[in-house]
C-alpha cells in the first residue's frame, strides 16, 4: 500500500506540473482560436467529396472563384468579375496580385488544373465535384488572368457551380493523387490559414497566412478539434477547453447561456419534409384500420392536403426545436434567392383536414408506417412521434419506425416504405426543387430525392425554363412562381428548417453563422478588436 | 498440454471464422453503407452507382467475404468507408483508450472488492457479512448505462466536480496517447472507471467473500489463531494468499469482459475508445472497421481466459492432473 | 418451483419477494390504473411535453412523475415499459430455458457426433462476452420486441445446454434408463418423459438469475437503440430518451424508469438468489 500511494503522489505532482505548463503557454498564444467542431475532416485533397465536413475545414486553406454570401447569392472570390459571352461562354477575370502559400503566384493555369482535375482525372467513390464539372467543355487562357470557360449546354449558373470548387496550385508532372495530398506534401492554396498538420477524424491545425491577399487573418493560429458528440461538444465550450463549439443542441442553449458564454444561430439553407409514395396503385405499409391492405391514399391529392392541414409545424419548431427551428411551407426558408413569400405556414384544422379525408374516401382514416432516421437531424425521431399524436386526432394511425440512417436509405431506395422523413439542403434553391419535385430523370440528373416518383410534367417545365435565366430577381421570381404552383399539389410535407447553432467564449466577440452549415475561423471576429 | 494448446488454439479459430462470417453477413443484411459515403442530400443516382462500384460492393457477398478474408490473411482489414483511414490501424489507435479506462476500473475494483469480501467472510452472517452481501446484489442489479447516468448527475451535474464526457488532453507515451498522466484526463477517467468499477468490486467481494469463509474454517487458521497471531494478520498474511488464486482469475476474466462491455458506459461518457468505434460503425455500416473491432475484442477476450487457464493450471496442481 | 412459492423464512428475500410481486401486479394492472395509455397518441398532450414533477395535465390528473421530451406521462410510461421488459424477460428466458435443456439433454443421449457438434457450438458462443452476442443478433435481426426476444433467447440457450447436458450424462448412467430402453419406449417419450424432468432442476436454479440478466439485456439494447419500437418505449428506451435532458435539468425523464428499472432487477435477483440457496444443499449449510 506504501508503494501505490508513493506513485499517487509521483503522478499527481507530474499531473500538477504538466498543468502549469499547460496555463503558461496560454498567454503566449492570446490570439489562437480553439474550434470544437462536429465535421470529421476525412480528407486533405479538396476535390475528394462535396460535404460540408471537408468544404468547412479546407476552406481555410483553398479558395474558389466565386464565393457565397450569407443569402447564398455569389460574391467574387479568386474571380474578381465574370460576364456571359454567349449561352455556352462564360469568361472569368482572376484577382491580381494572389499567391499560394509557397509564394508562387495564382494564374489561369492553376485555374485549368484544378477543373480538369476533377473533370478528367479523379474518381473518387462519393463522385466528388463532378457533378459541377462535367458541364464544362473546355478550359482556356486568353491571358494569365483571364479564363474563359466553355461548357455542353446552356449553363446559366455556372458561377453558382465554381462557387463549390477549390481552387489547387498546377503541377508540372501530371495530376496530384489524393494519397499523395493526404500523406506526402502538405497542401497549399490561396486561403487565409496556412495547413500546419492533421490527425484525421481528431485535430486539425492551422497558421495564420501573413500574406493573404485580403489583409491579415484575425486568428494567428487555428486548432480544430474533431467532438462528434454534441454533449462533448457543449462540455468543451462550458470548461472553456474551446472557444468556439458549432452545431449545439438546442436544450442546451440556455445551460451555456447561463454560464456567460454567447450563442448565434441563423436558419438553415434547408427543410426537413414528409414523403409519400405518389406512382404505385398499392405501397407497402398502409392498411386499414383492421389491418387490410387498401389502395395507395397518397395518390389522392386530398389526402395529401389533409394531411399537411393537420401537421401542427409550430410544434415541432417551438418544443421539439425549443425556437431554434422555423415551421416550414417550402424548401428554403423564406427570404433565401428563389423562393415564394406567398406560402405561408398556417395553424393545424383538423375539423376541416377530416372532412377532406372523408371527402376522399377515408372517413375512418387509415394506418401507415412513416418512417424516419435516428438522430440524422435535429429533431427527427421526435417530430415523427409529433406527426404521429397530429395525425391520430384525424384518424390516420402512423407507425412512426426510426433505423439508423444507412439502414433508412438502404429501405426507402428499396421502396419499403409508404410515407418517410427526408431532408434537404443544397447551394441553391433549384438544387433541392430538382432532387425533391422535379419528376426522375437520370440523363438530367434529377428527382434524385424523389423516391415516391412524383411527377408534374407541367412543373418540370416551369423550373427548367426558371433555370435557363441568369442568376438574378427575374430567375428568383421565376423559381418562386413554380414553387407555388408545385405546392399547390401537395407534392410533399415540409416540416421545419432547423436553425445551426454555434456557441462561443469570451475570446470571440462576434460569431457569424452560415447558412450552408460551414464553420471557419474566419466567421469569428476575435474580441478587443 | 500440447493437445491443449493446440485445441484451444483451434477453437479459437473457429470461433473468429463464425464471427467473420455471421458479423460480415450480418451488416450486409442491415444495409447499404453507400449511403453514409455520398452526400445523399445532393448525389445523384449515378453518383450512388458509382459508389457502390467504388467500394465493391456491386459485388455477389461471397465474393466480397472472399476478397475480405484474404486480405486479412495478408494482414489488411481493408479501408474504413467512412475515415478513409486502414480499418485495423483505427482499432489500435483507439485502444489504448479503452484499455485505461478498463485498467482503471479493475484498479478501483480489485483493491476495494478483496478487502471487502476479506472482511465480510471473517465474521459470516456478521452486520459487515449482511451489508457487502446485500450491498452487492444491488450492485450487480444497477444496470450500467442507468448507472453512469447517476454518476453523471450526480458527481457531474449537482456537484460539478467531473467532467460530464469525453477524454482529457493526450500524452504521447510509448507510441501512444495516454490521458491519465494529466490531471484533467484523470478528473475525466473517474466517472466511467468508477461506472465499470462497481459491478466489478461486487463481483469480486462475493468472490473473496467465498473463499474467505472457506479458510477461515480451517486448521491452519485454527491454528494460528491459537499462536496468538493478530486477525489482521492472520487475514492479510495467511488467508489472502489462499484466496487469491480465484481472485485472480476473476479479475483476468472479467478484464477481457469489459472490453466489450465497454461499449455502453464508453456509448453514454462519449469515451473515444474501441466500444463506441463499434457502435458507431455499426451504426455507420462501417463494415471493415466492425469487422476488425469484432475480431480484435473476440481475440482479447479469448486471450485473457486462455492466459487465465494457463495461470491457473501453473498455479494449481490439481487442475493440471485433471 | 414449489421453493419459490413455500411461504419465506424470516430474512429470506421476504420483501424482495413481496417487491416483485407488486412489480407483477402493477405490470398487470397497467391499463386500469395508469392515468395514460401512452401508447395512445391520441391520449398524449404534446404541448404538456417536458412538465416537470407535480405539473398538472389538460387530462384532469396530476403528472406525479413529470412528462418526457414529446409529453408522455413518466408514470404511465413506467407502467406500460414494465410489462414489455417483464413479457420480453419471462418468454424469452422460459423459451431459451426449454431449447437449451433439450438439446443439452438431446446431445448427452445421442452423444457421438451429435454431442461433438451441439457441444462445439455451445463453447463457441460462450467463449464470446455476452452484449457481443447480443449486439450481432439483434444487429442482424432489426429492431421489434419479437427480434429482442429472439436475440435473448440467442445469447442465453447455450448456458442451459451445457448444464443441463452435465446432468443428462450422468441421469443416463443410471439403470431405470436402461430399463426404458430394454422397453423399447420411443427414444422422444424416454427424451421428454424421464431424462428431461430429471435434468431439469438445475436449471431452474439459473431461471431468475438468467431473468435479472434478460431485463437487464432488453433495457440495454433499448437503451442503445436498437431495441423497441419509439412509440412504445420500455424501461431502456425511456432512460434512453432522458439522457439527452440530463444536462439540461430534466433528471425526471430518466431518473424514475432507471429506478424503477433498478428495482425490479434487484427484486428478481435477491429472490433468485434465494431459490439458488434453498435448491443448493451445500450452500445451505455455508450460508445460515
Amino acid at each position: 500500500m506504501k508503494h501505490l500511494s508513493y506513485y499517487c503522489l509521483r503522478l499527481a505532482l507530474m499531473a500538477s506540473v504538466l498543468a502549469g505548463i499547460a496555463t503558461m503557454a496560454r498567454p503566449v498564444a492570446a490570439q489562437a482560436l480553439r474550434v470544437a467542431t462536429s465535421y470529421k475532416l476525412m480528407t486533405l485533397d479538396p476535390h475528394y467529396a462535396d460535404l460540408n465536413e471537408n468544404n468547412s475545414l479546407l476552406s481555410h486553406i483553398y479558395e474558389r472563384l466565386v464565393s457565397q454570401d450569407e443569402h447564398l447569392d455569389p460574391q467574387p472570390g479568386l474571380a474578381t468579375s465574370w460576364k456571359r459571352l454567349s449561352d455556352t461562354r462564360w469568361e472569368f477575370k482572376l484577382r491580381e496580385g494572389v499567391r499560394f502559400h509557397d509564394g508562387s503566384p495564382f494564374t489561369a493555369r492553376d485555374v485549368i488544373y484544378s477543373l480538369t482535375r476533377i473533370r478528367d482525372f479523379l474518381t473518387p467513390p462519393s463522385g466528388g465535384y463532378r457533378s459541377y464539372a462535367k458541364v464544362i467543355k473546355s478550359v482556356t487562357a486568353p491571358d494569365p488572368l483571364t479564363v474563359v470557360i466553355e461548357t455542353n449546354t446552356d449553363s446559366p449558373t455556372l458561377p453558382l457551380s465554381l462557387a463549390a470548387i477549390f481552387i489547387m496550385p498546377h503541377k508540372a508532372d501530371g495530376f496530384a493523387s489524393t494519397d499523395e495530398l493526404n500523406t506526402a506534401a502538405r497542401p497549399i492554396g490561396t486561403g487565409p490559414y496556412k495547413f500546419q498538420s492533421w490527425q484525421s477524424g481528431e485535430i486539425f491545425r492551422l497558421t495564420r497566412n501573413d500574406s493573404y491577399w485580403g489583409g491579415v487573418p484575425a486568428w494567428t493560429e487555428v486548432t480544430f478539434r474533431v467532438i462528434e458528440s454534441p454533449a462533448a461538444r457543449v462540455a468543451a465550450l462550458t470548461t472553456a477547453d474551446v472557444d468556439v463549439a458549432d452545431s449545439i443542441p438546442a436544450r442546451d442553449v440556455p445551460g451555456l447561456k447561463q454560464r456567460g458564454l454567447k450563442v448565434e444561430s441563423a436558419s438553415a439553407a434547408r427543410s426537413n419534409f414528409l414523403q409519400f409514395d405518389i406512382e404505385r396503385e398499392t405501397a407497402p405499409g398502409v392498411t386499414d384500420k383492421s389491418g387490410k391492405p387498401i389502395k395507395n391514399p397518397f395518390r389522392d391529392k386530398r389526402v395529401r392536403q389533409a394531411l399537411s392541414m393537420a401537421t401542427d409545424r409550430s410544434f415541432i419548431a417551438e418544443k421539439i426545436l425549443l425556437g431554434y427551428g422555423t415551421a416550414a411551407s417550402q424548401i428554403f426558408p423564406s427570404g433565401l434567392s428563389g423562393t415564394s413569400p406567398n406560402l405561408k405556414v398556417t395553424a393545424p384544422d383538423y375539423g376541416a383536414a377530416k372532412a377532406l379525408l372523408a371527402e376522399a374516401g377515408f372517413p375512418d382514416g387509415f394506418n401507415v408506417v412513416l418512417a424516419g432516421p435516428a438522430g440524422r437531424y435535429p429533431g427527427d425521431s421526435e417530430s415523427l412521434q409529433a406527426v404521429t399524436q397530429n395525425w391520430a386526432r384525424i384518424g390516420v394511425r402512423a407507425q412512426p419506425v426510426v433505423s439508423p440512417f444507412s439502414v433508412f436509405a438502404t429501405q426507402r431506395a428499396k421502396g419499403d416504405y409508404p410515407a418517410w422523413y427526408g431532408g434537404c439542403s443544397g447551394d441553391a434553391v433549384t438544387f433541392c426543387l430538382d432532387a425533391l419535385l422535379a419528376s426522375p430523370n437520370v440523363e438530367l440528373g434529377t428527382g434524385s430525392l424523389n423516391y415516391g416518383r412524383y411527377s408534374n410534367p407541367q412543373f418540370d417545365a416551369m423550373l427548367a425554363k426558371a433555370k435557363t435565366i441568369e442568376e438574378g430577381p427575374v430567375r428568383s421570381a421565376a423559381l418562386a412562381a413554380a414553387t407555388e404552383f408545385v405546392m399547390a399539389d401537395y407534392p410533399m410535407l415540409p416540416l421545419y428548417h432547423f436553425h445551426l447553432i454555434t456557441g462561443y467564449g469570451q475570446k470571440v466577440a462576434s460569431y457569424a453563422v452560415h447558412p450552408r452549415g460551414l464553420t471557419t475561423a474566419m466567421q469569428a471576429v476575435p474580441a478587443g478588436q | 498440454m500440447t493437445s491443449a494448446i493446440v485445441g484451444r488454439l483451434s477453437q479459437a479459430l473457429l470461433v473468429l471464422l463464425a464471427l467473420s462470417v455471421i458479423g460480415f453477413t450480418g451488416i450486409h443484411s442491415v444495409g447499404n453503407p453507400v449511403y453514409n459515403v455520398v452526400n445523399i442530400e445532393t448525389a445523384t443516382a449515378e453518383d450512388i452507382r458509382n459508389a457502390t462500384i467504388a467500394l465493391g460492393l456491386d459485388q455477389p457477398l461471397w465474393w466480397q467475404y472472399c476478397r475480405f478474408m484474404s486480405n486479412v490473411l495478408a494482414g489488411n482489414f481493408g479501408t474504413s468507408y467512412i475515415y478513409h483511414l486502414p480499418a485495423f490501424a483505427l482499432v489500435m489507435s483507439k485502444v489504448p483508450a479503452t484499455l485505461e479506462l478498463a485498467t482503471t476500473a479493475m484498479l478501483i475494483a480489485a483493491p476495494c472488492g478483496t478487502l471487502l469480501g476479506l472482511l465480510a467472510g471473517r465474521r459470516q452472517g456478521g452486520w459487515i457479512d449482511r451489508a457487502v452481501l446485500k450491498a452487492s446484489v444491488f450492485a450487480l442489479s444497477i444496470p450500467s448505462f442507468w448507472l453512469s447516468m447517476v454518476l453523471i448527475l450526480l458527481g457531474a451535474v449537482a456537484m460539478g466536480w467531473f467532467p460530464s464526457s469525453g477524454r482529457g488532453p493526450t500524452v504521447l507515451l510509448m507510441g501512444q496517447e495516454w490521458s491519465f498522466t494529466t490531471l484533467d484526463g484523470l478528473r475525466h477517467l473517474a466517472l466511467p472507471a468508477l461506472t465499470l468499477a462497481i459491478p466489478n468490486v461486487a463481483l469480486i467481494a462475493r468472490l473473496a467473500r467465498a473463499g474467505t469463509a472457506e479458510v477461515e474454517n480451517q486448521d491452519f487458521v485454527r491454528f494460528c489463531r491459537a499462536k496468538g497471531l493478530s486477525s489482521r494478520r492472520i487475514l492479510f498474511r495467511h488467508t489472502l494468499p489462499n484466496i487469491s488464486i480465484p481472485i485472480v482469475t476473476m479479475i483476468g476474466m472479467q478484464f477481457g469482459g469489459m472490453l466489450a462491455f465497454a461499449v455502453v458506459v464508453e456509448t453514454i461518457f462519449a469515451w473515444p475508445g474501441i466500444g463506441k468505434l463499434l457502435i458507431d460503425s455499426i451504426q455507420l455500416l462501417d463494415r471493415p472497421v466492425v469487422m476488425a473491432t469484432l475480431t480484435f475484442v473476440s481475440v482479447a477476450f479469448i486471450g485473457l481466459n486462455a492466459l487465465v487457464d494457463l495461470f491457473y493450471a501453473v498455479l494449481d496442481p490439481r487442475v493440471r492432473l485433471s | 418451483m414449489r421453493a419459490f412459492w413455500k411461504r419465506p423464512e424470516r430474512g429470506r428475500a421476504g420483501f424482495a419477494r413481496l417487491v416483485l410481486a407488486a412489480y407483477v401486479l402493477l405490470a398487470l394492472a397497467a391499463p386500469a390504473i395508469a392515468p395514460q395509455n401512452p401508447y395512445d397518441p391520441l391520449q398524449i398532450f404534446g404541448w404538456e411535453a417536458s412538465s416537470p414533477p407535480g405539473t398538472s395535465s389538460g387530462g384532469g390528473y396530476v403528472y406525479l412523475l413529470g412528462t418526457d421530451g414529446l409529453g408522455r406521462d413518466i408514470i404511465s410510461t413506467i407502467l406500460y415499459g414494465l410489462r414489455i421488459s417483464l413479457v420480453v424477460a419471462v418468454t424469452s428466458t422460459a423459451i431459451a430455458a426449454l431449447i437449451g435443456v433439450t438439446i443439452g439433454v438431446s446431445a448427452a443421449y445421442f452423444g457421438r457426433w451429435v454431442d461433438a457438434v451441439l457441444m462445439r457450438i455451445v463453447d463457441l458462443q460462450l467463449s464470446l462476452p455476452t452484449i457481443l452476442v447480443a449486439l450481432i443478433a439483434i444487429v442482424t435481426l432489426g429492431p421489434g420486441i419479437d427480434r429482442i426476444i429472439l436475440a435473448i433467447i440467442i445469447v442465453q440457450w447455450a448456458t442451459y445446454a451445457r448444464i443441463a447436458r452435465g446432468v443428462a450424462l450422468s441421469e443416463i448412467g443410471k439403470p431405470y434408463l436402461d430399463a426404458a430402453r430394454l422397453l423399447r419406449l420411443p427414444t422422444g417419450r424416454i427424451i421428454f418423459r424421464h431424462i428431461l424432468p430429471n435434468s431439469i432442476a438445475p436449471a431452474i436454479t439459473l431461471l431468475p438469475i438468467e431473468l435479472g440478466h434478460a431485463v437487464a439485456l432488453e433495457a440495454t439494447l433499448s437503451f442503445l437503440g436498437l431495441g423497441v419500437p419509439i412509440d412504445k418505449p420500455s424501461l431502456g428506451s425511456t432512460v434512453a430518451n432522458g439522457f439527452q435532458y440530463l444536462l439540461t435539468g430534466q433528471y425526471w425523464i430518466s431518473l424514475f424508469p432507471g429506478l424503477a428499472l433498478f428495482g425490479l432487477i434487484a427484486s428478481i435477483n435477491f429472490v433468485g438468489e434465494d431459490v439458488r440457496r434453498s435448491l443448493d444443499p451445500r450452500s445451505r449449510s455455508h450460508d445460515a
